[in-house]
């Protein structure tokens, strides 16, 4: 599993994320009021896990590691 | 393409294809309201055709012409070579778009603006009623465009390409990842991305519903980034952002960069002797780098340059212009194509009678049975039987011939009547006749004749210009024509018949034949042959030294025939065929050409040669012999060199010279390989002579076609590729 959520509370995104990722994701998220998400070490995120980022909004400790998610992540909360 | 378009598009190739030669009928009889009714039947199915796949600047075009035809039909305007005039460029309009749809699966951006164009074609306020109205041209808002771009201010000055990707909303599902699929763009440069619907609360969020519009900006051509989404184009909307650079020198690949740079440097090498060779190879490699990336206008202009390099005799315009490509000082588009010289790079689908397919399936069964059959002969080897090579010749008979009539069924599927090549050219005839202000008319017969669709598709391009020819040099103009007691309007005689295994296409004219003693004058004027080989020949022979390289008779170089390209061209595509060409010519009466080709892209029993280590095939029907001779044998005569052959003296070509291959050492004794060709032996010089088999003869494709020299590539037993050589182009 690329997701996980660190005894911190911090949901953790690593390596190449793939949509089945989206769920556990949207669950961790929902169980946190104020959620933080580490994206340091992600290399690809699949279009389903980033949606979930879209509408949770959750912030977001970066910068990626990819270029192409550098890219985005202007869309997300810092 | 989706199923769906390349039905559209095979569909329309078929509409236009009916209404131009219902035009045609009707500009010749206008009172024949089958032919009218017909014509307007086939712009009523493009218009609706177009409607059901949303291609709405090509309905309205479609229209217009409908609406004209309509009010002809109820007798309200005449049926005039103008409205057959405007008929017919709509659809010219129409097959343009059609190749732009195969091309790249929608119409091109400026269509709209065509299509206006077209519709006002057909109300010029003559009372045509309510088609006159003038159509306001609806442009396209185009906001978020605009948006992206005032966005990314930086990124805009780059961009020349818009993108918006609306996903399917269960596209996960399919394994579609949108943002994996931006990622891969060529030249992004930014990305937005926003909801299509407002995001609903997180709870109610369904993950694996794609709710995304994804917006982006792209240093990418427009083509490009329809290639990497040519599966989804169905959601993309992408806008060129600059219309006037087209497709620029960026666009071209790595290889083709190399491959005009080697040109270029071949070009700058250039002197004295071999110079119409290298120009003449350089301009044909530029131009198939251009043919291969679909851009005739360059490749055209390409071929323009080139002629002038051969007529100067200087390399600066093609070097100019293959550098003015590279360096993108000419990244404009390319000319508007001449009629009729456009080149088929576009496959087209091919339609095939259910009875065809029916008779394959039926011989999938047998071939089932045959390798079943081979099993029980396996478990009975695995036994230890005796005697298995008797059951295993006659298995091995069964297959040999269902392999046989699979060929067969095959090949079979490929052919396609000569009606596909000649109902080209009436319309063609129309347009060349009428800008030479001669009346020509055209009879064409065994229309239905089969051939293999490879021979169908190359056949337009020589036939045209035989036809060219014919028209400008063969006919006489009317008055002339008049004073001969002949009829003012010409008769130009198309036909195709089969001839035991080939099939024979006939070019007749009753123009006023070919002018032995011109034919002679300028045969010794060019070089093309000796005073006392010239000497020699009977006068049919003499008629057939038009098919020589450097032989063009054309005084004038007029806009039709005379393109610094004479009939050789001819000969070299029918060749390549495998066909030959023959000439008869009555001097006052007429011309005929004739073209006998192979019904079918046959196999060709191949010997395998090398030199230098590298194998090259030759086609067997061309070697007479070979032979080992001693050193001595081979004499030197000049800077060439010849072997004395049972009292018959024959050039030796040194394959590894020839090529220019120099690794390795060679034997001592020389390997000859005696071939003839258009009646005159040569030997070829080779290292070693390896095995012969049957081949079936891809003709090259992409950049390699054309490349003088090879006449095509196969594969070898191991996987690699083997190239044919020409032996007409080597032993020239």
């Amino acid at each position: 599993m690329t997701v996980k959520a660190a005894v911190n509370g911090i949901v953790v995104l690593s390596g190449e994320c793939p949509s089945e990722d989206a769920e556990p994701l949207h669950r961790y998220l929902l169980a946190d009021p104020v959620p933080t998400v580490d994206w340091r070490t992600c290399e690809t995120l699949h279009a389903a896990v980033f949606q979930v980022l879209l509408v949770a909004r959750p912030h977001m400790v970066g910068p990626p590691g990819d270029d192409f998610l550098r890219r985005l992540a202007g869309h997300l909360p810092r | 393409m989706n199923e769906f378009l390349e039905q559209f598009v095979i569909e329309c190739r078929e509409q236009v294809e009916q209404a131009t030669a219902d035009l045609l009928a009707l500009e010749k009889s206008p009172l024949n309201i089958e032919r009218l009714d017909s014509a307007f039947r086939a712009f009523h199915s493009l218009k609706g055709g177009a409607g059901i796949v949303d291609f709405d600047a090509m309905a309205e075009a479609v229209h217009g012409a409908e609406d004209g035809l309509s009010y002809a039909r109820k007798g309200t305007v005449a049926i005039s070579t103008t409205l057959i005039g405007d008929c017919l460029a709509c659809l010219d309009q129409v097959i343009q778009w059609v190749d732009e749809i195969a091309r790249c699966g929608d119409l091109p951006k400026d269509a709209s603006k065509e299509a206006a164009a077209i519709v006002a074609r057909f109300s010029r306020g003559d009372g045509m009623g309510p088609g006159a109205d003038p159509r306001p041209e609806v442009e396209q808002p185009v906001g978020w465009v605009a948006t992206i771009l005032a966005k990314h201010p930086d990124a805009a000055r780059e961009a020349q390409c818009a993108l918006r990707y609306t996903p399917s909303a269960d596209c996960f599902f399919s394994q579609e990842d949108p943002l994996a699929r931006i990622a891969r763009l060529p030249g992004l440069l930014t990305i937005d991305v926003s909801p299509v619907h407002p995001w609903p609360q997180l709870c109610d969020l369904d993950p694996f519903q794609c709710n995304l519009v994804l917006v982006v900006l792209s240093s990418a051509s427009e083509t490009e980034i329809h290639k990497a989404l040519a599966d989804i184009l169905d959601r993309c909307h992408i806008e060129a952002l600059e219309a006037t650079v087209r497709r620029p020198a960026s666009s071209l690949s790595l290889d083709a960069r190399s491959l005009l740079e080697a040109q270029l440097t071949l070009l700058e090498s250039t002197d004295g002797d071999d110079f119409a060779g290298k120009v003449a190879s350089a301009g044909a490699v530029a131009a198939n780098v251009f043919l291969a990336q679909c851009d005739n206008g360059l490749a055209i202009s390409i071929e323009k340059a080139t002629a002038q390099s051969l007529a100067e005799g200087q390399t600066a315009p093609i070097a100019r212009a293959i550098e003015a490509i590279l360096f993108e000082e000419a990244a404009k588009p390319g000319a508007p194509l001449p009629f009729g010289t456009e080149h088929e790079t576009t496959a087209r689908a091919l339609r095939i009678d259910a009875r065809r397919v029916d008779s394959l399936v039926d011989l999938t069964t047998e071939l089932t049975v045959a390798k079943n059959a081979i099993g029980h002969v396996v478990a009975l080897a695995q036994n230890g039987d005796e005697g298995l090579e008797q059951l295993l010749k006659q298995r091995f008979a069964v297959l040999d011939r269902l392999i046989g009539e699979l060929q067969q069924g095959v090949l079979a599927l490929r052919v396609l009547p000569l009606r596909h090549v000649f109902q080209r050219f009436p319309r063609l005839l129309r347009e060349i006749a009428a800008g030479l202000d001669k009346s020509v008319n055209l009879v064409t017969e065994g229309s239905e004749t089969e051939a293999d669709k490879a021979i169908v598709e190359m056949l337009f391009e020589p036939l045209l210009h035989v036809v060219r020819n014919a028209i400008d040099h063969g006919i006489e103009d009317k008055a002339a024509r008049l004073a001969l007691g002949k009829p003012a309007v010409a008769t130009l005689g198309l036909r195709g018949y089969r001839e035991g295994e080939n099939v024979v296409v006939e070019i007749t004219d009753d123009g006023q034949g070919i002018n032995v003693e011109r034919v002679r004058q300028v045969a010794i004027d060019r070089g093309v042959v000796t005073a006392e080989a010239l000497a020699a020949m009977s006068e049919a022979q003499v008629t057939t030294l038009i098919f020589e390289p450097g032989f063009s008779t054309a005084q004038s170089v007029t806009g039709l025939s005379g393109r610094g390209v004479g009939m050789d061209v001819v000969r070299t595509k029918v060749v390549r065929m495998g066909g030959t060409v023959g000439i008869e010519s009555r001097p006052g009466a007429g011309t005929a050409v004739r073209f006998t080709l192979p019904f079918s892209v046959m196999l060709t029993r191949i010997m395998v040669v090398s030199a230098a280590g590298q194998k090259f095939g030759i086609p067997l029907d061309a070697v007479v012999e070979t032979l080992r001779v001693g050193p001595d044998a081979i004499a030197r005569v000049g800077a060439a060199q010849a072997i004395v052959l049972r009292n018959q003296t024959v050039p030796v070509i040194d394959l590894r010279e020839a090529l220019n291959l120099h690794e390795g050492d060679r034997r001592r004794d020389a390997i000859l390989v005696v071939a003839n060709v258009d009646g005159v032996s040569s030997a070829l010089r080779v290292d070693v002579i390896g095995e012969r088999f049957d081949a079936m003869l891809k003709p090259l494709e992409g950049l390699l076609s054309g490349t003088p020299g090879l006449a095509g590539s196969t594969l070898l037993g191991d996987g690699s590729v083997l190239l044919i050589l020409d032996l007409t182009e080597l032993c020239r």
